[in-house]
């Protein structure tokens, strides 16, 4: 940390920071005595639940240093790999190996298969991909993951982990430290310790950072990089094997629970490494551990503190990502965000396609729609609340098209402003649901958004995702379950939309106001585009050097571009409200429901507006399944919606970002345009790209037969390029080209 | 070429694994109105045990059968309201069942309440008609919980068995139109409900009663809770018990629910030194800490207001600790009467004391209920989800019987069963569970039934005689607390 490099403006946030941190502590002092005894029985305490997290969280860094891809599945392997041991030793109908021979078998078999089969399916794809797609995909994963092992083994049914070692330790005063604690300790300090000696000081340490420095050039150093790719994945997996298992013992066996320590306690402290210092990483794990145990001591919580105590990585991952130095200009890397100029979207075209979506959803609400062979009928309620529910997320979703779709600023954090926006709402409006204050959410949202861009200013990639799971987390502990935010209310905090004397009481009628806002909502976001704004925050996206090159502030253009995005999040929070009714102030706010949100977002292409659609995922595959569930005798079919993809299907989309990097919507848009008669553009495009696919006949290359290896070969020599292959049987150096035919 | 491969290989795998860890969809969904065997009534137990001396009630074994005794099923039947025709009475179980993370989480419910609709239907069915239940999944979700709300509305004479943890918005359940065109809502008999606003809808009524005031306000609020398993264990101690409340800490209404019972408790006697909040996600490590102040306060009492892993990880931390854990008494909820209570606690979890407010399962021999129950479910141990499932239908069968009674097998309308449902007076499922009185949230019963884990075994130590319950009016304590305020350790 170098804290001297802190600006004044940072430092006195950081400053003020602490000092709420000390305020909230006297607030809530227990006034439990600090003695020796007390000190010292904490800080065991502390540094045994802080080794469970060094463990975890070493793995993530060894990822990032090797690979240079943040790898948010690190949790949903552990928890994979932890799930496979407990069958091998634990489960009594599985083949009851020793726990020790358990171990061995998953952390350096099976996980290391798992990293290497993940590295060539998917991982080496992403060596080029934009930050936002390598980290959806590995968001995907973590999802994959975790579904996939909720769904093999039940994962509702009671089942634990023995600890090794069981009950077996040493006393220090009145603590026992038992064995399997002392180990997770020395693991921890182990693998700190020999991971840095093995990239610091071993061939393999250096081609691995090497690799992720530049590829190419290590090859040309006699490095093979995709076998210390495959590695160094191997390496990855298995150590989030090896935290798994371990951790499983001290947890109740979920895959959430196990997820939760091993991803967002082990992101704070690799934060406060750097992502990239090991034993720094470990003196992170140690110090949130510390806290923890030290809070417990002498902090008793109540009315508005409540939840502090569960916020304390939180509350570290955003202090160490504040005080992180200023990142530095991406200068190096401007050609791998160089991709094609893309043609953006008249307002006319946005309108034809808002009118559009108006139009779809008044006929398909009145059962306006009728095929003849099969009239559908009018939308009942469930149809329309399952249209309500995925207009209000598509609502809140579009904010992340100017943040991170134009703009490139990572963000995990839509429910964040989006709740924000609903406390504003249920606050000022009431009981009246005067929708006239909506407009006002949104500009009392924007200073929030811009409030979160002064500190993202200084950041970038990967840490500015960090940043923004920092701050959703922090809301989502801290404030939204206050019980002033959002106190319970019979029959709930939101009443329904009024406006201009009109009771928005019918689903019906809300889900048609819904599409109206929303097309409303893609036409202004479709204008901005086109705007000084938009070419703005798309010339910061590919290159912020190049963009504060030619006159952009790129500061400023950040704030504006949070504020936006926070104000449209904010407004489409009070829709979200209101169609809710109630507020639940935990659950609503989970990180994996930001998660979903972002993925299923970048999934169908986060640079177009009408991607908020895509929110509906869930919704409209449980819709088909009940529709085929209703024709009979499909079950196949009906298992496949329902179970299958309504619970992979969010997952499995963002890993597809693998080889669909810029998204569904830009697939089907490119295969759609070139059907529009206004789009000769898409036309000319279509047909050159099917050119550039065509083989050419060989007339075409001015050839008169088939070019042979052997050609190659006269051609190096004459160039002088290879003069040491064995020229092939009957080859005589320097014959004449025409020749080499006849040989 | 590549592409398709990975695409494949992503999608057989995931399928492969779905294919392998889910239940038939056959399981899940779809009205199921297929007759079964009659439930057992051989088993030899007592179908009219005698009130206890000491205050304990005994199995009335009266289990109901249709048509109700002077019901004339020969009149043309009528589809009188939604869910109702003139052969079939449709009812909802709705349950959070599949979620990516959690698949199965309270199926039991509705295997609970589909079991009852089966042996309803081996009966003879309800006001002459067939019962079909149908399952909704609310899969952890709040707008499914809504669907599902909305489809009973729809399709629905009522709600049977309702386990759902996101039940915030309750404004269709209380005001759905009927056949009529009355905003009548959806009569909903639940079991488990977290949220304040479900607890107090005006059309749902909980067998597990919300023991809370209503309507719901923040601040403070009366409360009533049941302290005979506290009051009993008291008298073990000699009237000394002091120690800690695990109060379950990840959301408000979890604390909500834990403040009242602290307050009760220390009325009762208790002396709750520290109100330890545990996090669900708390690992065993954490609760080392928790062991300090036990030892220094020479604790001999641990109440658990969580689930059952949590007393497991913190009885093991105790004895890893060296505490003297034979010393203490340890006291949960229902919430530890589960399997994996025994198979996963081991002999860490010996001696756990468990109070509950029904008959436990082994009890067979004892109540026709019951024995109906276990034999329906073909399982020794199934799910308390589904023993409160089943426990809701044969409210339900209660009250349609006594419509009909009285109205005829034409008079079921859901206003009629709301009007019914309000005034049900020591409704005790034929014995199997305590008495509860509907007229109010604040009625819930008296009775418990206290085990013991006792060589990997749940083991009946109050009251003695199987088959009975601990039923003294002194169980149940009234308190005012403000959970909004209360500090945890």
């Amino acid at each position: 940390m170098r804290l001297t490099t802190l600006r004044p403006s940072l430092t006195l946030a950081l400053a003020a920071g602490l000092a709420v941190v000390v305020y909230v502590s006297v607030q809530n002092w227990s006034g439990s005595p600090v003695t020796l005894d007390a000190v010292g029985a904490a800080t065991i305490v502390g540094v045994s639940i802080g080794s469970l997290y060094a463990v975890s969280a070493a793995g993530l860094v060894v990822v990032y240093t090797t690979t240079g891809v943040f790898n948010f599945a690190h949790g949903g392997i552990g928890v994979f790999s932890a799930f496979v041991y407990w069958e091998l030793v634990e489960n009594t109908d599985g083949p009851g190996l020793p726990n020790w021979l358990g171990l061995v078998v998953v952390v350096l078999l099976v996980a290391p298969l798992l990293g290497v089969g993940l590295d060539i399916l998917i991982m080496r794809r992403l060596r080029t991909a934009p930050l936002v797609v390598q980290l959806m995909v590995t968001v995907g994963l973590m999802v994959f993951f975790l579904t996939l092992t909720g769904q093999i083994w039940e994962a509702n049914r009671a089942r634990s982990v023995s600890f090794f070692w069981p009950g077996e330790g040493f006393d220090i005063g009145d603590f026992r430290v038992t064995w399997h604690r002392f180990a997770m300790i020395v693991i921890a300090l182990v693998i700190a310790v020999f991971l840095r000696m093995l990239l610091f000081q071993t061939r393999i340490g250096v081609a691995m950072r090497a690799v992720v420095d530049n590829r190419e050039l290590t090859a040309l150093n006699g490095a093979r990089p995709n076998a210390v790719s495959s590695f160094a994945w191997a390496l990855g997996a298995s150590l989030a094997a090896l935290a798994g298992i371990l951790i499983a013992p001290e947890v109740e066996f979920n895959p959430a629970n196990l997820n939760d320590i091993m991803l967002i306690v082990a992101i704070a402290a690799a934060a406060f490494g750097q992502l990239r210092s090991l034993p720094l990483t470990v003196v992170g794990a140690l110090l949130i551990g510390l806290l923890q145990a030290y809070n417990r001591q002498w902090l008793s919580y109540g009315g508005d503190w409540r939840f502090v105590d569960d916020a304390i990585a939180p509350i570290v991952l955003f202090l160490v990502v504040l005080a992180l130095p200023q990142s530095r200009l991406d200068v190096g890397r401007v050609a791998h965000n160089l991709r094609p100029i893309e043609r953006t979207t008249r307002w006319w075209e946005g309108t034809i396609g808002a009118v559009a979506i108006v139009a779809a959803a008044v006929v398909l609400a009145n059962g306006w729609l009728n095929f003849g062979f099969w009239d559908p009928g009018a939308w009942n309620q469930i149809a329309l609340n399952n249209g309500i529910a995925a207009l209000t997320l598509a609502l809140i979703g579009i904010s992340l098209v100017p943040l991170t779709g134009w703009a490139g600023q990572v963000n995990f954090a839509p429910l964040a402003f989006a709740g924000f926006g609903a406390y504003l709402f249920f606050h000022l409006a009431g009981e009246s649901g005067n929708a006239l204050w909506i407009p006002v959410v949104g500009l009392l949202c924007a200073p929030l958004g811009a409030l979160v861009a002064l500190f993202a200013a200084r950041l970038s990639g990967i840490y500015l995702g960090l940043l923004s799971l920092a701050f959703a987390l922090l809301m989502g502990k801290l404030f939204f379950p206050h019980p002033r935010v959002f106190p319970p209310k019979q029959g709930g905090q939101f009443t329904n939309l009024e406006l201009f004397g009109r009771d928005f009481d019918e689903r019906k009628h809300y889900f048609i106001l819904l599409a109206a806002v929303f097309g409303v909502a893609m036409l202004v976001l479709i204008v901005l585009r086109r705007s000084r704004f938009g070419r703005r925050w798309v010339a910061m996206r590919d290159s912020q050097a190049a963009a504060a090159t030619v006159g952009v502030n790129v500061v400023w253009t950040k704030i504006v571009v949070y504020a936006t995005s926070a104000a449209i999040a904010g407004m489409g929070g009070v829709f979200w409200a209101i169609s809710k009714t109630s507020i639940d102030s935990v659950r609503d706010f989970d990180v994996l429901v930001n998660f979903e949100i972002v993925l299923l977002m970048a999934a169908a292409g986060m640079a177009f507006p009408v991607a908020g659609l895509f929110l509906s995922f869930r919704f409209v595959v449980e819709a088909l399944g009940a529709k085929l569930d209703d024709v009979g005798n499909l079950d196949f079919l009906v298992w496949l919606l329902r179970d299958f993809l309504a619970n992979f299907g969010p997952g499995l989309l963002a890993i597809g970002m693998v080889v669909n990097q810029r998204g569904a919507i830009y697939e089907m848009g490119k295969g759609f345009a070139p059907l529009l008669p206004w789009r000769a553009d898409a036309r000319e495009e279509q047909a050159d790209e099917r050119a550039s696919k065509r083989v050419p006949e060989i007339g075409e290359l001015g050839l008169h037969r088939p070019f042979t290896s052997e050609d190659v070969v006269e051609l190096d020599h004459r160039l002088g390029i290879v003069d040491d292959i064995t020229p092939p049987t009957g080859y005589r150096h320097g014959t004449d080209p025409a020749e080499v035919s006849r040989v | 070429m590549s592409r398709k491969w990975l695409a494949c290989v992503l999608l057989v795998f995931a399928i492969t694994a779905a294919a392998c860890g889910s239940r038939s969809s056959d399981d899940e969904t779809g009205a199921n109105t297929t007759p079964t065997a009659a439930p057992s009534s051989d088993d030899g137990g007592s179908t009219s045990a005698p009130a206890a001396d000491d205050g304990t009630t005994g199995d009335d074994g009266d289990t109901s059968t249709t048509p109700a005794p002077g019901v004339d099923c020969s009149v043309p039947l009528e589809a009188t309201e939604i869910g109702v025709t003139a052969d079939t009475i449709k009812v909802i179980v709705m349950a959070d069942s599949d979620s990516p993370l959690a698949p199965g989480l309270f199926q039991g419910a509705a295997d609970g309440a589909i079991a009852w609709g089966e042996a309803a239907n081996a009966r003879g069915g309800l006001a002459c008609r067939q019962v079909e239940v149908e399952f909704w999944d609310s899969k952890l979700d709040p707008t499914q919980t809504v669907n599902g709300f909305l489809q009973a509305c729809q399709e629905a004479l009522a709600l049977v068995g309702t386990t759902v943890l996101f039940g915030n918005d309750t404004n269709d359940l209380n005001s759905c139109p009927d056949m009529a065109g009355n905003p009548t809502g959806v009569p909903d008999l639940a079991y488990i409900t977290t949220e304040p606003p479900h607890q107090c809808s005006t059309t749902s009524f909980h067998i597990s009663r919300p023991a809370a005031e209503c309507p719901y306000s923040s601040g403070e609020r009366n409360f009533v809770a049941s302290t005979g398993a506290i009051q009993w264990a008291l008298d073990q101690a000699g009237g000394d018990l002091h120690g800690a409340f695990l109060v379950p800490s990840d959301l408000p209404s979890t604390v909500g629910a834990s403040v009242p019972q602290i307050a009760a408790q220390e009325d009762a006697g208790v002396v709750y030194d520290n109100a330890f909040g545990i996090s669900g996600r708390a690992t065993q490590a954490e609760f080392s800490q928790y062991m300090q102040p036990l030892r220094e306060s020479e604790a001999n009492f641990v109440y658990n207001g969580s689930n059952d892993q949590t007393m497991l990880k913190f009885r093991k931390e105790a004895a890893d600790q060296g505490l003297d854990v034979d010393s203490i008494t340890w006291l949960c909820s229902l919430s530890c009467y589960t399997p994996g209570f025994l198979s996963e606690g081991g002999d860490a979890v010996e001696g756990t004391y468990v109070w509950m407010f029904f008959l436990p399962f082994d009890e067979t021999d004892t109540n026709e209920e019951l024995a109906a129950f276990v034999d329906a479910l073909g399982k020794d141990f199934p799910e308390a989800w589904a023993a409160g499932a089943w426990a809701d239908g044969v409210l339900f069968e209660q009250v349609v019987n006594s419509i009909v009674e009285r109205d005829g097998p034409n008079a079921l309308t859901r206003q009629a069963i709301l009007d019914e449902l309000a005034t049900v007076m020591d409704f005790n499922v034929n014995g199997w569970w305590g008495d509860v009185n509907f007229d109010s949230t604040l009625n819930i019963t008296p009775c418990f039934v206290m085990m013991q884990v006792q060589n990997n075994e749940f083991v009946r130590v109050h009251p003695e005689e199987r088959g009975t319950l601990d039923c003294e009016s002194g169980n149940v304590i009234e308190v005012t607390a403000n959970p909004d305020t209360f500090v945890l350790d």
